[in-house]
């Protein structure tokens, strides 16, 4: 037995080390490490669940607070048909339910299953598998929930337009958001560090377009979270509180909606009327292909009016997108034969045109401050201009082919005479001449610039274009050799520049606010199209947007007044007096230009109007633009004088278009 | 020596005054904690389920009542009758084995059952390779304790070997590795005490691992018995359940700090986190909601139940009596190391139940014909 009991005492020996060993590892785990593992556990048990906010609604200033108003964008609750995938397939009857489902809802059974394996959703979270369903249909489900394991219907929240395409580019649309668009500071991605009110997670939606981007952080809101304790089947065992969400704020403003309207209607009645019109340049028919109407409180800066033909429905995207939808709006190459009409473009502020004649004030001060013109002095209209020193043989034509009579400046804006502008042109291009290296050789650029040309206006919209301007330096460039050839910038730069035509560009939108300096005693304003935001109570006010109207453009009120009661005899005697044929003109009095920017000999005329309304003390500035329409008198002048109507309500039955033959 | 000397003498020495008190307590003790640890683990889902929250810990109740009764019978007659029918035990054990094989005996169509289902006897099914534990005790113990040298020779070993190889190989065949581990547990620590040479049981793991290979090598193995024991091996093809298994496993024992987080309340517990926690994971739970100090105390309770064991080995009356306590220490230590290493993390994950505490049948009621051996012995330790 001794040699027994020896080896026994071996065999202790290894259970004392076994249980050394395990004990030593339960001090390490339970002592030791245990903050690391509770807190593993904790979160383990405990899951939290965002509760989105609901969107902030859109309202135009004359509907917001109204009995009956009726905003642009609020939002629509949808029935949504949301499955648990584990307890489906728990029930044992997922197939028959999958089949009935599909019955139901018009889905395939395919689709409805590759719904389930999504990605974006957690497994303990029903997925969607389909939205806006019938009433019937989610009645259906939930009277006989018991044949449908794991299958819910919910309410969820999305965009609704009770006026339908108003002020579809404006606003914009929602979308879920996108990957380019985690990428940057302002939309925060969840990364599950904890409940945050501000942070995308990958199915959110988020403003993709317009309004509901530029304004996402208010229109948003403040997420909420629900926590609850999950078992491991992730089965709600008990709810731990959590925080209601704090919904967005709503938008209004400073958009009339009967102008809005008025201005969409109008300018689509325009551009539809103008492409049965045939063009005597051409022999065709006017492409009209897309127009704008800006109309903007010269006080402030808010627009009043920003319509853009073609537009699109945003109710196309909150539905989903049919084929023919995505051909139109260009979202896709596939479309054969579709025309490139961009209707998701803004032509208001997001492209750029040349402004013809409209531009003519701006020059005129710019050449009167450099003293190559003067308010008082008379010059002469001829049907032909020759730069001093050409021998070329080329000339700048009028747009009249005789010549017309000699007048003072305020005489060649009401007929729009070319001849005397190109002249102040060549004078620019000598004082650039005579001082190649000088600091201030380009004067005009300068003088332009300061009405906010060649810069964005700061609109409170996204994508906004800038505009251009050429000077030396552009044209000098190798890039421009084949417009300039060897010889690089030339008079033609300044002198085609000067009516608004050439190499450079605007937006309708700077224009407009151009224009509003001329009418608002040279003070600039920054366009917006919000007037405030609005907490959802209706009552608090979370932010006012300013038009920044202090800054002014460097000209005399007299010099200002010159220009706009020149204006004011252009639709009584000047180029837009047939438009403006019938119109109570002397109640209502309206300063306006005439523009017809030529493009080059593949297109067709721009068609422009800008006007200042009333002209003895202007309230408001309306631009009109139609893209290949021909004379500004005949398409963008009526065109304005209908939109001027409805704001003044006044009764009438004017064409939207003339036929005038002037420009 | 008188008469009445003497009747004094034989009375001190009747076996009933002569049980291991401490050994009943730590047993009884253990199998209580298992009963509050049952309930805590499987009383949530139950009652959610709309079942009686008491259901499981009744019927562990009645298994331990039941085993209660076979330790006593185990108790009662003389332990060296075991070796005048060892043969017989072992010859029932490997028939027993083979009836798992023959389906429609196996509880389960499918033929992987480890159970026989007892015609009308609905309470209890019966696992063979449970039993198998006790009959490869007393075998190794009657033919260690019958040898003629002092130490095995090779041709005992080769004897011993086949004997224990055979029940091992009837039970891997039936996919349960884990009990395959305690029978060679128990072989190994009964031929140690024996006395085999230290180069004999060197010879014996090569030997071993040849054959694992070998099996390998000949496609014996089945498909799922080779991943099955490369999850033992290799941890990193260890598969999602089982990995799961381990993470949530850890998380509860280490969550339970030093204190744990008191009765009822451990959320890894309540919420269902660890699978199979009321049987192969019942550690879990006294380590989450008792903390280090329950932990410590239950392998304390272990720890006193492993030095009886031993103890009892050691004072023994004959060899036969040593190898039968060493068999039953061996077959107590491995599970407890392998399902309590398992448990925080140090050992693969393989089904052994942890003793007295998991939920279960057979298991159950052979520790406690164990520990009716244990109490033979010592009763009976006088010569």
């Amino acid at each position: 037995m001794e040699k027994s009991s020896a080896r026994l005492k071996v065999f202790a020996i290894l259970v004392l080390v076994m249980f050394a060993a395990l004990s030593t590892r339960l001090w390490f785990l339970q002592v030791l490490a245990t903050q690391v593992y509770a807190e593993e556990a904790q979160n383990n048990g405990v899951r939290s669940v965002a509760i989105d906010a609901l969107r902030g609604q859109i309202w135009t200033e004359d509907q917001y607070g109204k009995p009956n108003g009726k905003p642009l964008v609020q939002n629509r609750s949808s029935l949504e048909v949301r499955v648990d995938k584990q307890e489906l397939e728990e029930s044992g009857v997922a197939e028959q339910v999958l089949g009935e489902l599909s019955a139901m809802l018009d889905i395939p059974v395919k689709q409805i299953r590759r719904d389930l394996e999504s990605k974006l959703y957690f497994d303990y979270q029903p997925k969607p598998v389909a939205e806006f369903v019938d009433e019937e249909v989610a009645f259906a489900i939930r009277e006989r929930q018991e044949d449908f394991p794991g299958v819910q219907v919910r309410n969820a929240s999305v965009r609704e337009y009770p006026m339908g395409r108003t002020a579809s580019h404006m606003v914009g649309w929602v979308g879920q958001v996108q990957a380019a668009q985690l990428e940057q500071d302002e939309f925060p991605i969840c990364d599950g560090s904890g409940p945050s009110a501000r942070c995308y997670g990958p199915n959110d939606m988020a403003g993709q377009t317009g309004l509901e981007v530029q304004y996402e952080k208010w229109l948003r809101g403040r997420k909420g979270f629900q926590r609850y304790v999950v078992n491991s089947d992730g089965e709600r065992i008990r709810d731990l509180g959590g925080q209601q969400p704090t919904p967005g704020g709503d938008l209004v403003l400073t958009i009339d909606s009967e102008w809005q309207r008025a201005a969409e209607g109008y300018l689509e009645e325009s551009i539809l009327r103008t492409r049965q019109v045939l063009d005597e340049d051409s022999g065709t028919y006017f492409k009209a292909d897309a127009g704008v109407v800006v109309v903007l409180d010269v006080e402030t800066g808010g627009l009043k009016a920003m319509a853009s033909w073609p537009d699109y429905d945003p109710r196309w995207f909150v539905r989903g997108l049919k084929r023919d939808e995505v051909c139109y709006l260009g979202l896709t190459e596939k479309c054969s034969g579709a025309d490139k009409v961009a209707p998701l473009l803004n032509r208001a502020y997001q492209e750029v045109y040349l402004p013809g004649s409209t531009f003519k004030p701006f020059t005129a001060l710019a050449a009167v401050k450099e003293g190559y013109a003067d308010l008082g002095t008379g010059y002469a209209c001829p049907s032909e201009y020759v730069h001093p020193g050409d021998e070329s043989g080329a000339s700048f034509s009028n747009w009249s082919s005789q010549d017309l009579f000699p007048g003072t400046i305020a005489e060649h804006l009401i007929i729009s005479c070319d001849s005397s502008f190109y002249e102040w042109g060549s004078d620019f291009w000598f004082r650039y001449q005579n001082d190649q290296l000088g600091e201030d050789n380009e004067p005009l650029q300068k003088h332009l610039r300061a009405w906010g040309f060649e810069k964005p206006t700061g609109v409170d919209l996204p994508g906004e274009a800038s505009g251009f301007l050429p000077d030396a330096e552009w044209g000098n460039a190798d890039e421009q050799r084949d417009l300039f050839g060897q010889g690089g910038w030339n008079p033609g730069g300044y002198i085609l520049t000067m009516i608004g035509s050439g190499y450079m560009s605007v937006t309708p939108l700077q224009l407009a606010a151009a224009y509003g300096a001329i009418a608002n005693e040279g003070h600039l304003c920054r366009p917006h199209v919000v007037d405030r935001v609005m907490a959802s109570d209706g009552e608090t006010e979370l932010k006012k947007v300013n038009g920044q109207c202090d800054r002014t453009v460097p000209y005399s009120q007299a010099e200002l007044d010159y220009i706009r009661n020149a204006l004011t005899q252009v639709p009584i005697r000047g180029t837009a007096r047939l438009p403006f044929l019938g119109f109570p003109i002397t109640e209502i009095p309206v300063a306006g230009k005439t523009g017809t920017a030529f493009r080059g000999d593949q297109f067709q005329d721009t068609s422009w109007f800008a006007a200042m309304v009333p002209a003895n003390d202007p309230k408001y500035v309306v631009v009109a633009m139609v893209e290949q329409a021909g004379f500004g008198s005949d398409v963008a002048a009526p065109l304005v004088r209908r939109v001027i109507e409805t704001m003044y309500g006044i009764e009438s039955d004017a064409p939207v278009i003339t036929q005038t033959g002037q420009d | 020596m008188d008469v009445v000397a003497g009747r004094v003498w034989a009375d001190e020495r009747r076996p009933i005054r002569h049980l291991d008190p401490m050994l009943l307590i730590v047993t009884a003790a253990l199998v209580v904690i298992g009963l509050f640890a049952i309930y805590s683990a499987t009383s949530q889902t139950l009652r959610a389920d709309g079942f009686d929250p008491f259901s499981r810990v009744n019927k562990q109740v009645v298994t331990a009542v039941l085993g209660l009764v076979l330790l006593l019978v185990m108790a009662t007659f003389d332990y060296r009758f075991l070796k005048v029918y060892a043969g017989f035990i072992y010859g029932a054990t490997i028939v027993g084995l083979l009836l798992l094989r023959i389906p429609g005996v196996a509880a389960s169509e499918t033929g992987t059952s480890n159970y026989i289902n007892i015609p009308g006897v609905s309470l209890l099914q019966i696992s063979p390779s449970e039993f198998a534990k006790i009959g490869l005790i007393v075998i190794l113990a009657a033919m260690l304790s019958e040898l003629r040298s002092p130490v095995p020779t090779v041709p005992d070993l080769v004897r011993v070997i086949g004997v224990a190889g055979v029940t091992m190989l009837l039970v891997f065949v039936n996919v349960e590795i884990g009990t395959t581990i305690v029978l060679a547990a128990i072989t190994v620590g009964v031929l140690v005490v024996a006395g085999t040479q230290a180069k004999h049981l060197i010879a014996l793991a090569v030997a071993t691992i040849v054959v694992i290979a070998l099996a390998f090598q000949m496609n014996v193995v089945e498909e799922y018995q080779v991943e099955r024991l490369l999850t033992v091996f290799d941890s990193g093809s260890v598969s999602e359940d089982a990995r799961y298994n381990l993470e949530q496993s850890v998380i509860a024992v280490g969550s339970g700090g030093m204190f744990g987080r008191g009765f009822l309340q451990g959320s890894q517990t309540n919420l269902d986190y660890v699978p199979e926690q009321h049987t192969d994971f019942i550690f879990t739970v006294v380590g989450e909601e008792f903390g280090f100090f329950g932990s410590a105390f239950v392998l304390a309770l272990f720890a006193l139940l492993l030095w009886r064991a031993i103890r009892i080995a050691y004072l023994s009356k004959d060899s036969f009596g040593t190898y039968l306590a060493t068999g039953v220490a061996s077959m107590f230590a491995i599970q407890i190391f392998v399902n309590v290493g398992m448990v925080i993390g140090i050992m693969p994950i393989t089904g052994i139940p942890l003793p007295f505490l998991s939920y279960g049948g057979t298991a159950m009621l052979v520790n406690f014909v164990a520990i009716g051996i244990l109490l033979n012995v010592h009763m009976r330790r006088f010569k």
